[in-house]
């Protein structure tokens, strides 16, 4: 019985990629958005499935300054970041703290 | 084999980068569970500096077993598949601790102990199934090797806030006991911060779990 229990582990352990890696067809979104500007900005997230996913965004970009508030929308799973008066994240940051929290950006897209 | 278990052990304890449910929580969260079965009643806790790795400590009381477990408890995210409505989780956890005996032909022995195993899941927002085994090494005292699996449905799709409901069957499987299968209809409720499960055996015994997460 031992060796069936380790075994399994000895072969994830040796294989084991990167977590996170390898999102089948989804990917980062492009990084060319690096204009500081103000405006609601939508974000097409891939791994939101409870409250739990949603809870962890809330968290993490609540440490933003520039962040006045956020909105995830199970359903649609897009996340809403709505900033302070003249603030704002550039793409490679709101990638980087989806990332973070474990889930993936599919696309971004910036409001008016 | 003994020196191989160790060796897996350490590697869970001290490569938590090597992939760098949840065992994991977001980056700075904390994670408190009170988890009680027909075997045991357990206490753990747990801070994730990121969301690919936890580290907390762990308290199990073994009712049949006579002994308690005092462990620091490594939880490392190996890889996660996310995709748009489902996401999916492989983790390895481990811990190295100290086990007290209150057997009395033990004569209340005191003596390092460690566990690691696998965790699996994958779940969406109406369906939910996972799957994990652990192996413990009780010094000269006691080695043990478990497993279960769970399914669970959601009947409906709550929004972010609301209270989620699941309903959810495990089967645990522990070779050594005297009842090596054991089969569990349970409810899973899930509001906030806050996740309670409770349940009731084939063999008449209660689950109740609580996790509170901040």
């Amino acid at each position: 019985m031992k060796k069936l229990t380790l075994l399994p582990l000895a072969i994830i352990l040796s294989f084991a990629p990167p977590a996170y890696a390898g999102h089948g067809e989804y990917g980062h979104a492009p990084l060319a958005e690096q204009t500081v500007r103000s405006g609601d900005v939508h974000v097409s997230v891939n791994g939101l499935v409870c409250d739990f996913c949603a809870r962890a965004l809330e968290k993490v970009f609540g440490k933003e300054e520039a962040v006045k508030a956020i909105d995830v929308n199970l359903d649609t799973k897009i996340i809403t970041v709505n900033f302070n008066e003249g603030q704002t994240l550039n793409d490679e940051k709101l990638t980087q703290l989806i990332t973070d929290a474990g889930y993936n950006v599919e696309g971004i897209h910036r409001g008016e | 084999m003994r020196y191989v278990f160790y060796a897996l052990l350490g590697m869970g304890l001290i490569i938590p980068s090597i992939a760098c449910a949840r065992p994991v929580s977001y980056p700075s969260g904390w994670t408190a569970m009170l988890m009680n079965d027909g075997d045991k009643n357990t206490a753990h806790i747990h801070y994730s500096p990121t969301a690919k790795m936890s580290v907390g400590y762990k308290f199990e009381y073994w009712r049949d077993k006579d002994f308690t477990l005092n462990a620091v408890q490594m939880n490392n995210l190996l890889k996660r598949w996310n995709e748009r409505d489902s996401q999916a989780n492989l983790y390895l956890k481990s811990g190295l601790g100290v086990v007290h005996t209150f057997d009395d032909k033990k004569d209340g022995e005191t003596t390092v102990a460690g566990f690691t195993g696998v965790a699996a899941d994958w779940e969406n927002r109406h369906f939910f199934t996972s799957y994990e085994n652990r192996y413990t090494e009780v010094g000269k005292i006691d080695n043990f090797y478990q497993q279960s699996a769970r399914v669970g449905w959601a009947p409906y799709e709550g929004d972010y806030g609301d209270l989620h409901t699941w309903l959810m069957l495990q089967v645990e499987h522990m070779p050594e006991a005297d009842n090596k299968f054991t089969v569990t209809p349970l409810i899973r409720l899930f509001k906030d911060v806050h996740l309670l499960e409770a349940g009731m055996n084939n063999h008449g015994e209660i689950l109740f779990n609580y996790v509170f997460r901040y």
